[in-house]
């Protein structure tokens, strides 16, 4: 095992044993359901830093596969009684074959295209679901289009943990949350570590060379950007399952700029920058509750700002303090 | 049925010029420094709201509020090759950085306005009043003078960069910016250039998409997808296929809004948008390139 695998094995063990801890430790709900919340963007930020940090593609259709597992968890407990513990991982493939048909029809395109095509193909699927006003149901709720229009989708099933666990279902929340991100984050390691992160690498470094070895950068976007849609599907499944409800608002450009700025604040194409730029930016968010109108402002400034003077993001700066202090000493 | 038709065209000549004159901006800057501005529907927004706020606010004339906003929008053009241009254009990774940092720089434009302005949509002084009749068809009178002035401000950009000395900078750094430096064009100065024409054009365009619809702080949005849209059809760069582009485009969504309904018209032409890249990944206009490894 390499010397970066074993570290990496220790940072992971240690940050996981610090998440299964909390709960005991700090049993106050709120903290609990942040850190649950916590966890679901850091799934989501981890694959879509394997997508954009490692995989080179710009992809702003993140926030679209998201928003594609929560509603096909919703979709299938709610006209097709799907139970969620099933929907939950069928919601995950039903990403991974919606992300190979955006793929087909964006990673042909160069780097810019990429992201202005997935910007639009997220904007079509949004459009459509708050303009679509005909009734596909009519329950006694009222008028249901056939994804939720613009209230969205409640009532489809529950996973069970509060039959199970009574007031602290949300701790059992919590623990799956952590599980998946384990998962991902795991899958993460094994991308940017293994034949494939090669591959980018060699893609990044000397196109002309990997090119004419038989790398073909199509193939390996393309399965890249499949394979992470896997976990933001699940992702966005168990987000579904988590607040019992989703809805057109995953959607939101102000959404897709705290996540995008995680990235960014971590670190691009690192392995643990995305989870640090999670954590910063989520107790940066909390911090800046009392001036919520200035939230939005706040996050844009420190979007640019570390684009521009710490590009390398917070693990990059910490790598080079590290560097500095062991070259002097 | 013609008078539907004069409808149709009317109305999507209209939008097509709109959308021309914010996508010249956006392809200007993209075409001479590969640079993808997520700003632009920010600036866009601003100048609506400078010729709003000069109007309406400070009660002065529109002949002062345009102009006024033309300079602020020009300004703010020149601020984000400043802040964010300026400063990653060595780094290796630019056209990421910059496309990040300009989407930031976008966010704080944006609920800036917010703060200043508030939520509530306010109406666009700036606008003609009355209109002509054609056949039993009203056109009105905001219709047509947005197309004169978009029709102008298109000659005038094409005059610039055709005829003029620094418009032969520009064209010469967009085809290669080291042979230009190497010719002794000052790259720098030209990169600002185009910034600040594109921040002008994008207040014009945002006090003419204001004029039709009302001025809020989330208004540029719409109009910079449908630029970028046009641009990507074209092939990124190309200012005269994007000229092209947007009025096929805008007259495209007129037909799609009357046969497929509004609600639909902005998704159905981004499906046929899709199916264009795909069968033509550089866009309609835009050349192959051959990347040299």
């Amino acid at each position: 095992m390499s010397a970066a695998s074993r570290r990496d094995l220790v940072v992971g063990l240690l940050l996981l044993a610090v998440a299964v801890a909390i709960p005991f430790v700090l049993t106050t709900r709120y903290i609990v359901t942040q850190a649950t919340l916590f966890f679901i963007w850091a799934i989501v930020v981890t694959q879509w830093n394997l997508v954009l940090g490692v995989g080179g593609i710009f992809s702003l259709a993140q926030m679209a596969l998201f928003a594609c597992g929560a509603y096909a968890a919703a979709l299938l407990g709610y006209y097709l009684q799907v139970p969620l513990w099933l929907g939950i991982p069928l919601a995950g493939l039903v990403t991974v074959l919606v992300s190979m048909l955006v793929g087909l029809a964006c990673l042909r395109l160069r780097g810019p295209y990429v992201a202005l095509l997935t910007l639009a193909i997220a904007q079509v699927i949004y459009i459509y679901i708050i303009n679509d006003t005909d009734c596909f149901t009519n329950p006694p709720s009222g008028c249901m289009p056939l994804f939720g229009g613009v209230r969205g989708i409640t009532k489809f099933g529950e996973l069970g943990f509060r039959d199970l666990f009574g007031t602290k279902f949300y701790v059992a929340n919590y623990y799956l949350t952590l599980f998946i991100l384990l998962l991902a984050t795991l899958f993460s390691i094994v991308i940017i570590r293994g034949p494939m992160g090669l591959a980018f690498q060699a893609l990044r470094d000397n196109p002309g060379y990997a090119l004419s070895r038989g790398i073909s950068r199509f193939k390996y976007q393309l399965w890249l950007f499949a394979l992470s849609a896997f976990f933001t599907g699940l992702a966005g499944a168990v987000y579904a399952a988590n607040f019992r409800a989703v809805g057109p608002d995953v959607f939101s450009i102000t959404l897709l700029l705290f996540l995008l700025s995680m990235i960014v604040v971590g670190g691009l194409g690192t392995i643990w920058g995305p989870l640090l730029g999670a954590a910063a930016l989520m107790l940066v968010d909390e911090g800046m509750k009392e001036f919520s109108d200035y939230r939005n402002i706040g996050l844009g400034v420190i979007l640019a700002a570390f684009v521009i003077l710490l590009p390398q993001g917070l693990v990059g700066a910490l790598a080079a303090l590290w560097r500095r202090r062991r070259s002097r000493a | 049925m013609s008078d539907v038709l004069i409808q149709i065209v009317a109305s999507g000549l209209t939008v097509g010029a709109m959308y021309a004159v914010s996508t010249i901006g956006l392809s200007l800057v993209y075409g001479s420094l590969g640079m993808l501005n997520m700003a632009h529907g920010a600036v866009l927004t601003f100048g609506g709201y400078i010729a709003y706020y000069i109007i309406t606010t400070l009660g002065l004339s529109p002949l002062v509020g345009a102009p006024a906003a033309v300079l602020v929008g020009a300004a703010l053009g020149l601020a984000i090759y400043v802040v964010a241009a300026l400063p990653l254009l060595r780094t290796r990774a630019f056209e990421t950085s910059v496309f990040i940092a300009t989407i930031g720089i976008g966010a704080v434009l944006e609920n800036l306005m917010l703060k200043l302005f508030g939520a509530y949509p306010l109406p666009q002084p700036l606008a003609a009043p009355g209109g002509i009749i054609v056949g039993r068809v009203h056109i009105p009178a905001q219709n047509i003078l947005i197309l004169v002035v978009s029709l102008a401000l298109m000659a005038l950009v094409a005059v610039l960069l055709q005829r003029t000395r620094i418009g032969r900078a520009v064209r010469a750094t967009a085809q290669n910016r080291e042979a230009a430096q190497l010719m002794g064009v000052r790259v720098g100065h030209v990169y600002a250039l185009v910034l600040a024409m594109s921040g002008a054009l994008a207040a014009v365009s945002g006090i003419m998409v204001s004029s039709l619809t009302t001025l809020s702080p989330t208004m540029g949005a719409d109009p910079m997808l449908k630029a970028f849209i046009v641009c990507v059809v074209a092939g990124l760069g190309n200012i005269y296929g994007a000229v092209v582009s947007a009025l096929l485009l805008g007259l495209l969504e007129a037909i799609a809004q009357y046969v497929v309904g509004v609600r639909f018209g902005f998704a159905t032409l981004l499906i046929l948008v899709i199916v264009v890249l795909i069968w033509r990944p550089y866009g309609l206009f835009g050349r192959r390139q051959v990347v040299r490894l």
